[in-house]
């Protein structure tokens, strides 16, 4: 096998492990983290994508749609948390149905708006050669995102003092509360903040994976699972299951098939949580 | 300084307690006995705005307390819950920053000054509260709420499941605290020895309400009181 045709393979298959990442920290956030299970995570990513097209019609350039996109994803998370998902914390069942409910809602509130079929923005027209084969640079690019994304929540939560109230209010609400932390407010931040990077995935995604109105569901399906094995060490974990999972699949389906590349993916997954059925990082000493 | 005025409260429609009052002065120490069962965690909790109140009212600093817990810790309420409940995936430093920097406190000053006081936390700094033994999480728990810098500190069953040595260690630091800084103390406990070495004067519980007020010589010599009171 020729050395460049494998560094194209490994280059592509990091690439996609990457694109798998942004669009999971968000739930690594909200899910691995508070243990809300919102349902409507890759509604919130399709509403950044339509944010950001919506934004670059209007003559917003595409590097300042991205923020905007964020920021609306931020306040509607915001207001999810406020009206529906505070009420229902601890009944994982209900935040289900609630969150499964308002994903149909914004899904169909984009058909209506939107229309089934929307035009893509153009992808940056760079690439790369190596040897006799071309690669696509902002597809690459993701990698680079996807490392200063996860570098950006890591430091966010470990090193400020909102990130260790944030982690104080989801470890012990109640003494949270007793030594002055205000946890709803914070509840409600680190919500909004998992929303946000929704968003942003949504948004920086756009030139790779046009929006549609259900252009969430596949990273949906995808990040839960890829949150499920990373197990209670959020960020860590999920950082090096996409890498493993999202990554190994991309490989095995430059070699066979896409299809094959799936069903690597979800056979991996089983294995996994079989081996792990509290997720890879049940044991860790590690904070986040 | 602190006072609890016919407090009445539980848990959803079940009343435990009911029309306590108490009080605390500044830099005194007070015990609060009964035996398991009696009412001392609710009262506690009903303090920190962490169960809903029926009726009543707690003062912290001579000021009317608000509801929300939150606000009674920033006013000068520090709690060391039974049970400890530290934040298990921070590190020891980070329970204690976490608390400080909440009510406006410098979070290093405040590690560095906790750890002079509590030099048994120095080598475990950067561990994870979570892996520490029932000793020292108490020990944490007790650091964590004086890192909120309080007027009036609230503990419950402090010595519950704590090897005989650390009681004498969180003995000398509460005498300390509350002599040289001028804490109050309201301390609930089964462990009379303990109480007797913090406390000057004790209120007795029995089925939510106080029972009776005594002090310190009363208590340690009235044999059948106690035998009566705490089954000792």
């Amino acid at each position: 096998m020729e050395p460049d045709y494998l560094a194209t393979v490994l280059l592509s298959s990091l690439s996609s492990a990457s694109i798998l990442l942004i669009a999971t920290l968000g739930l690594a956030v909200v899910y691995g983290l508070m243990g809300v299970i919102n349902l409507a995570h890759g509604e919130f990513l399709m509403v950044g994508a339509y944010s950001a097209l919506t934004a670059t019609q209007i003559g917003i350039p595409y590097v300042l749609a991205i923020p905007v996109a964020v920021m609306i994803t931020m306040l509607i998370g915001g207001v999810v948390e406020v009206l529906v998902v505070r009420r229902l914390y601890g009944r994982l069942f209900d935040t289900m149905l609630a969150t499964w409910g308002l994903g149909m809602v914004f899904n169909q509130g984009a058909v209506l708006l939107f229309g089934t079929v929307s035009p893509g923005i153009g992808m940056p027209q760079y690439s790369i050669r190596i040897g006799e084969f071309s690669l696509a640079a902002y597809p690459l690019a993701m990698i680079a995102v996807a490392a200063g994304t996860l570098a950006f929540v890591y430091l966010l939560l470990t090193r400020t003092v909102y990130g260790m109230k944030a982690r104080a209010s989801i470890q012990e609400p109640e003494m949270a509360q007793a030594i002055g932390i205000d946890s709803s407010r914070i509840n409600m931040l680190t919500f909004a903040i998992g929303t946000g990077l929704a968003g942003f995935a949504g948004a920086v995604l756009l030139p790779i994976i046009p929006a549609t109105p259900s252009m969430g569901l596949f990273f949906a399906v995808k990040g839960f699972l890829t949150v499920v094995v990373a197990g209670p060490v959020a960020l860590t974990g999920t950082a090096l299951t996409a890498v493993g999972l999202g990554g190994g699949a991309s490989v095995t389906a430059s070699f066979m098939t896409s299809v094959i590349g799936d069903v690597f993916f979800f056979l991996a997954t089983a294995l996994l949580l079989w081996l792990y059925p509290l997720g890879i990082s049940s044991k860790w000493r590690r904070k986040l | 300084m602190f006072k609890i005025s016919n407090a009445t409260g539980g848990y959803g429609k079940t009343i435990i307690i009911r029309d306590v009052s108490i009080s605390v002065k500044t830099g005194e120490a007070v015990a609060l006995l009964g035996r398991n069962g009696v009412g001392k965690t609710t009262l506690m909790r009903f303090a920190t705005g962490l169960i809903p109140s029926k009726s009543g009212l707690v003062e912290i600093d001579d000021r009317t307390a608000p509801p929300a817990p939150a606000k009674r810790a920033r006013m000068g309420l520090g709690y060391v819950p039974q049970g400890r409940f530290v934040f298990p995936r921070m590190s020891v430093a980070e329970n204690i920053a976490v608390a400080a920097a909440s009510n406006g406190h410098d979070a290093k000053e405040t590690i560095a000054e906790l750890l002079l006081d509590f030099p048994l936390l120095k080598p475990k700094v950067d561990d994870l509260a979570g892996g520490l033994s029932g000793g020292q999480q108490q020990i944490l728990a007790l650091a964590r709420a004086l890192a909120i810098k309080p007027k009036i500190l609230l503990l419950d069953e402090p010595t519950e499941g704590v090897q005989p040595s650390i009681i004498d260690e969180m003995a000398g630091v509460l005498k300390r605290m509350n002599t040289e800084r001028g804490i109050a103390i309201l301390i609930a406990e089964q462990n009379l020895d303990f109480c007797l070495s913090i406390a000057d004067r004790a209120y007795v519980m029995e089925k939510g309400s106080i029972r009776m007020e005594t002090d310190r010589d009363r208590l340690r010599h009235d044999k059948a009181l106690q035998q009566e009171l705490l089954g000792v």
